[in-house]
This record gives C-alpha cells, sequence and structure tokens, in this order.
C-alpha cells in the first residue's frame, strides 16, 4: 500500500496533475477579488452586496487564495513530489552520465539510433583519426577502431537535478523571507531624523516572526518630485545616515541598509502654516504632512482653528471653480476653508508665501516643502531565492541548448574496403541530430563518398 | 503619435495587411509562386516598422517598452524580426508568416486604438532590469508566437496529406517530421527566455515594489502561461505528445500569453504592470 502511494506520489502524472491545479488556483485568484489586491473600501463594498458567497469564499480561504490552505496543501505535495521525482531519477542520471565502457553498441543493429551512416575511409585515416576529430568537436570518446563510443555534453541530464533543486531554494528563501520579513510605511519630511524607532512607522507594521526591526538612523535632507507631461519622471531623495554620509534614493532605486529597502513610492506637501493676529504677530506655527495629493481633502487645526485643504499643484480656475492643469508644481495653491466649532468661517486660497483672511486673524504659507513616504520592507532569505533563479535559468538552458549527443562507430573491411559505419543519436532533437551529424561526417570526409547503411 | 511615426507605422500595418493577405491567396488559390513576393513584402513593411520605432525613440527619447500601444509596436517586431530570421535561415519557414502575421495585424490594431501618445520615461521604468525582463519577455513570446506558426503550419499539412488533395503550397513546408521538432524547439526556447523573464522581472520588482512577488494579476498570468508551457514539454520529452496534439496544445497555449501580455491590464485596473502609462 506504502509503494503503491509513494509510487503515485512520485509519478509524473502527479505532476502534471499538481501543476494543472496550481494553475487552477492560480486562475481563481484573478477571477475572485483578492484581500491584498482591492481596495478595503471596495472590498466590503462586495462583502455587503453578497455576504453568503463571501462568507463561504472567506471559509474557503478563497479570498486570500495564495496562502490559502488548498494553496498549501497543493504546494507541500508538489514539493513531495518533486523530492521523489529527483530522488528516483538520481540513479537515472547517474547511469545517462556515465560512458558505456565495455558495451558499445554496433553501430549497425543498435536500436534508438536515429542517425545511421556508413562512410569509404581514405587510404591515410584511420580510426585514431576520427576519434580525434570527434575529441575536439566536443565529444568524450571512448573504445577503439572495432567500435566506439563519443558523447558530447555527457553531464547534462544532470541540469534536470539542478532545475528541481532550484524550487527547493525558492522555496527556503521564501520561507525564511516570510519568518524574516518587516513591512511598514514611514512618513518623513525634510528635516526630520529617523532612528528606527517602530512607534514612528504609520498604522501598524507587520513585525518579523524571527529578527527585529530594522536598524536604521537617517534624515531626510530633501526630497524633489518629477513630473513631465503628466508622467512622475522620478522622485529624488537625499538623506544622511547616523555616520554623516549623505545617499540618494529614487523610485526603483531604495535606500538599503540593515537588509532593509527604504523604497520611495508616494510624495506629498509639507506646508509650514502659520497663525497671525490682527497685529501681525505670529501665535501658532507648524508643518503639517498633508494627505492632499491626487484632489483628496486633508485638514489641520491652529490657534484654535481647523482647516479644511485642497491642493492644485498646477493652479488654474476653470468655469469658475479651482482645479489644476497638472501633476506638476507650477503654480501650486491651497483652497483653504477655515472653521471654528465645526461650522465654516470663510474660504479662500493661499499660495506660497501668500496669506488669507480669516476673522479677523491671518493664514499664512510660509514653505511649501514636501514629505516622502518610505515603503520599508526588511527581509533575509533573498540571495537564496535569487541563486534559486540563477540555477533554474541556467539549468534549463543547459539542459536545453547543451543536450546529450551521442554517436557510436566501427572500422570496418568489406570488399577489400575500409568503411566508417556510425550511428547518432541525441536528447529531444532528432531531425537536428542528423543534420548536426550529417555537417559534422561530411566535414570530416569533405565529402569522400558517403553511402546510406 | 509623431507624424513621422504615424505614417511609418501605418504603412507597416498596411504591408503586414497585404502580405497576410497574400499568404492567404496562396494557400486557397494553391499558388506557391506568390509566397517568396510576400516574404519580400512583409521585409517592405519590417523596414517601416523599424522607422516607425526609430521615429518614436526620437520623439520621446527612449524606447517603446510600456503599455500597450509600445507593447504591440515592440511585440510585433519581435514576431515579424522572428520570422523574417527563420525564413532566412531555412527557406521553408518563409511560410510560418502565414501564422504570424495576422497576429501582428491584430496586435498592432489592437495597440494603436489604445494609447499611442508620447510619454517621457516613467520614473517606475528607469531601471536596467526593464531591458533585460522585456527583451526577454518578448523573445518568449516571439519563441511562442513561432511555435503556434509552425502548429497551425503542421495542422493545415497533415490535413492536406490526409485527403489527399494535392495543394503545392504545402509542398514548401518542411516535413511533418521535422514541423513537429520545431514546434517543440521553439516552445523550449520560448520557455528558457520565459524562466529568465520572470527571474528578472522577480528581481526588479523587489527595487521597485519591495516584494520579488505579490501575485499581481500580469505576474500570475505569466506564471500561468510558464507552467503551461511547462506542461508541454513534460508531455513532449516524458509522455511522447507530438504531432496534432502537441501542435493544437501550442496554438492554444498562445492564449494564455496574449491574455498576460494584453488581456489582464485591460480587463483588470489594480495591476502594478500598467506602470501609469495604460
Amino acid at each position: 500500500m506504502i509503494k503503491k502511494i509513494v509510487k503515485f506520489l512520485s509519478s509524473l502524472r502527479f505532476t502534471l496533475l499538481l501543476i494543472s491545479l496550481l494553475g487552477v488556483m492560480f486562475l481563481l485568484g484573478l477571477w475572485i477579488p483578492q484581500v491584498s489586491l482591492v481596495s478595503p473600501a471596495l472590498y466590503s463594498q462586495w462583502k455587503q452586496h453578497s455576504p453568503s458567497l463571501v462568507r463561504t469564499l472567506e471559509t474557503l480561504g478563497f479570498t486570500s487564495i495564495y496562502a490559502s490552505p488548498i494553496m498549501l496543501i497543493l504546494w507541500g505535495f508538489f514539493f513531495v513530489n518533486l523530492a521523489l521525482v529527483m530522488w528516483q531519477r538520481i540513479p537515472l542520471i547517474r547511469k545517462r552520465i556515465s560512458l558505456p565502457e565495455g558495451r558499445i553498441g554496433n553501430p549497425s543493429t543498435a536500436a534508438g539510433y536515429s542517425f545511421r551512416a556508413s562512410y569509404h575511409l581514405p587510404q591515410d585515416m584511420d580510426g585514431s583519426a576520427i576519434r580525434g576529430f570527434l575529441r575536439k568537436r566536443g565529444f568524450t570518446v571512448i573504445g577503439d577502431d572495432e567500435g566506439f563510443c563519443g558523447v558530447k555534453n555527457r553531464l547534462s541530464p544532470i541540469a534536470f537535478g539542478l532545475f528541481h533543486i532550484s524550487f527547493f531554494l525558492i522555496l527556503l528563501g521564501g520561507l525564511i523571507s516570510v519568518y524574516t520579513r518587516f513591512t511598514g510605511m514611514l512618513d518623513l519630511g525634510i528635516g526630520e531624523p529617523f532612528q528606527g524607532e517602530v512607534a514612528r512607522y504609520n498604522a501598524t507594521p507587520q513585525l518579523p516572526k524571527i529578527g527585529v526591526p530594522p536598524r536604521a538612523s537617517f534624515t531626510v535632507l530633501s526630497i524633489v518630485p518629477m513630473i513631465s507631461h503628466g508622467t512622475k519622471t522620478g522622485l529624488r531623495v537625499r538623506l544622511v545616515d547616523a555616520q554623516g554620509v549623505e545617499h540618494e534614493a529614487d523610485v526603483n532605486r531604495p535606500y538599503k541598509v540593515d537588509s532593509t529597502n527604504f523604497i520611495v513610492n508616494q510624495v506629498g506637501v509639507a506646508p509650514l502654516f502659520v497663525v497671525k493676529d490682527s497685529a501681525g504677530k505670529e501665535i501658532d506655527g507648524a508643518y503639517f504632512k498633508l494627505n492632499v495629493m491626487g484632489g483628496q481633502e486633508d485638514v489641520f487645526s491652529l490657534a484654535g482653528f481647523h482647516f479644511r485643504a485642497r491642493f492644485y499643484p498646477d493652479y488654474v480656475v476653470r468655469n469658475g471653480a479651482a482645479a489644476t492643469r497638472s501633476q506638476e508644481f507650477n503654480n501650486p495653491v491651497f483652497v483653504i476653508t477655515a472653521e471654528r466649532q465645526g461650522k465654516p468661517i470663510t474660504q479662500g486660497t493661499v499660495t506660497s508665501n501668500g496669506v488669507m483672511d480669516f476673522a479677523g486673524y491671518q493664514l499664512v504659507l510660509k514653505e511649501l516643502p514636501f514629505w516622502i513616504r518610505f515603503s520599508v520592507f526588511k527581509e533575509h532569505g533573498l540571495a537564496i531565492i535569487y541563486a534559486g533563479f540563477a540555477v533554474a535559468s541556467l539549468a534549463v538552458i543547459w539542459r536545453f541548448l547543451f543536450y546529450r549527443r551521442e554517436v557510436i562507430g566501427a572500422v570496418r573491411d568489406e570488399e577489400g574496403e575500409r568503411l566508417l559505419v556510425v550511428a547518432g543519436r541525441s536528447e529531444f532533437y532528432k531531425s537536428l541530430t542528423e543534420d548536426e551529424f550529417n555537417g559534422l561526417f561530411t566535414t570530416l570526409f569533405e565529402k569522400n563518398g558517403r553511402t546510406d547503411a | 503619435m509623431s507624424n513621422l511615426e504615424s505614417i511609418f507605422f501605418w504603412i507597416s500595418l498596411v504591408v503586414y495587411s497585404l502580405a497576410t493577405g497574400g499568404y492567404i491567396y496562396s494557400f486557397v488559390f494553391k499558388n506557391p509562386r506568390f509566397m517568396p513576393k510576400m516574404t519580400v513584402l512583409i521585409f517592405v513593411g519590417f523596414l517601416a516598422h523599424n522607422a516607425a520605432i526609430c521615429a518614436r525613440y526620437v520623439a520621446q527619447g527612449h524606447l517603446p517598452w510600456s503599455g500597450d500601444y509600445e507593447s504591440a509596436l515592440m511585440g510585433g517586431w519581435f514576431i515579424i524580426a522572428g520570422t523574417l530570421y527563420v525564413g532566412w535561415r531555412n527557406k521553408a519557414l518563409q511560410a510560418l508568416a502565414t501564422g504570424t502575421a495576422p497576429l501582428v495585424v491584430i496586435m498592432m490594431g489592437f495597440g494603436v486604438m489604445r494609447n499611442p501618445v508620447l510619454t517621457p520615461m516613467a520614473a517606475s521604468l528607469k531601471n536596467f532590469w526593464l531591458y533585460i525582463h522585456v527583451y526577454f519577455a518578448w523573445l518568449a513570446f516571439g519563441a511562442y508566437t513561432l511555435a503556434m506558426a509552425a502548429g497551425i503550419l503542421y495542422l493545415m499539412k497533415r490535413k492536406s496529406s490526409a485527403s489527399g488533395v494535392v495543394n503545392p503550397s504545402y509542398d514548401r513546408f518542411p516535413s511533418l517530421d521535422r514541423l513537429d521538432e520545431l514546434i517543440f524547439r521553439y516552445i523550449v526556447f520560448g520557455f528558457i527566455t520565459d524562466t529568465i523573464m520572470i527571474a528578472a522581472g522577480a528581481i526588479w520588482a523587489k527595487d521597485l515594489w519591495g516584494s520579488y512577488w505579490s501575485w499581481d494579476p500580469v505576474e500570475t498570468w505569466s506564471l500561468v502561461s510558464w507552467l503551461i508551457y511547462g506542461i508541454a514539454i513534460h508531455l513532449r520529452v516524458t509522455f511522447g505528445w507530438r504531432e496534432s496534439k502537441l501542435a493544437w496544445m501550442v496554438i492554444l497555449a498562445l492564449s494564455t500569453v496574449i491574455i498576460s501580455f494584453f488581456g489582464v491590464t485591460f480587463v483588470i485596473d489594480t495591476s502594478m504592470h500598467t506602470f501609469q502609462v495604460r
């Protein structure tokens, strides 16, 4: 019984079944909305519309399908199958890479050879010259004139094992990465220092199950967003670490320290607003990291007043309403609504160094620097994953481009003439091999009277 | 799209369409002498195609890498380049254009209806892994398309042989055995480049999105198509699937690749692979 189970688990049919089932699960993940891929608002809307369907899918784990129990079971079986297949194939690989010493086949009758030919040997050529020629062409040759065998890319079957090992490397790296992964969001303005405090992250960061949060200490020196014709073309962030060394980060070029990537991906404005009284004296003021990009509204409070702010980076009045020509910071303007005790007092615009009067006070926009949102990821095991990718890529190239070719041959005397009788075969490509051997022996004999056997 | 690019783009599209019609004519009216002329026509279209890409490069300062229009422009280039290359190496394979040219015409027609506007290079694309990732992606698409075209030729030739109807156009094709092996060779080439494409994309994604794998819809479809071609290789090598079965498989499997490249971002808004240049 156990033997039967192991036989089934290690069969290629089971491999194909598993790959197909995994493929189906991946496709289901594209069709069923996934918690990690849709916005929380959209997800709860769906939940409200179809509560029983969502409940069923949630119970099955299909709304987080890529980490669902069914998916994990399939992956589990996949790796069991892979391990068993590899274990069973090791003797076969060893057999394939060994040279067939003592069992060199007869080129006229040996089975499984798609290429067969015989050639008249010139007077000045003997079997050793032929074997030397094959060696020069990359064949490992054994035997003598009575019978020889040449194998090219003899070790190619090892690539089969390497390709499958690469999956285990990716699995190992992936597991290490899952258990050591830290994820957090960090908003910093210009001049704002960060010393690795977990409390500084937005919301609650995902802490690693093994290991500690990132140990990083730096201060943001400058933030330069670049937008051209409506396309974000850059987001250059300069920062200085605790040792006084300056670093530059950009989209695609995270700041890397302590196995951590500080990815810059979102920019906002952090204006310095000041409230002055009727005598022009500053009574309150602060930098506010406002989340107002893309037309969103944000609020801030100063001197007992609440302010609702909308931001227009390239301000223009269109049909009597505030609008922006583009996302470029050509004419940055805030449209502010001042409120006291929840009631609007006044609404107006504030430009850089501009003033808005309200209730006998003035709201002054003194500076308009930026803040940057860092997506922070710390994890280990990536080197193992990348090694897995590299091994997989190299193994598949080795296996299919540097595939095994085998030629067997013998020098025979027939009716007073010396003949070279050869047979050849390769893995995967029959026609290609026939062409290759034809070309090989044509080169050798320079078209010296070939006769097909 | 600049004026110059527009002119060359439409020339290439019209010429590819004419060539497609010419190939169909050759088969329907059993006139194989027409085929070499169509290959020349495709080459002319390819020159215009190159000029369109150059004009776009000059106008926007970078090669077309992203968005449906640019994907169609570059993808079409790789497919036609592959078709011409194999046809130049082996004249019997010039007829592969029967399968590849119509696909390129449809792709480019779809692309030009989507977003041909000139855009600067988005910050998210400024990374040398982009070139490796996209280059190998298109090599894979090109190879899988050639496999599909070889599959179509195989089925047509086989049907013709079985029915006993003489059509000299099919004599220009390689033998059925060779076509069968060609299908496999193109799958293998596509699978190798697909593997490198996925690996390069994962490494790039780590720096761009913070995770080497996010189960983004485009990533997932790419994995599905990679698995399908992996299954095709297993079926061929281990279970001896060949001839009509393999031909049908590669024809159908190409749909997963087309969905990866064009279908997912057409249907789903949440893919990170849109790079703000839809």
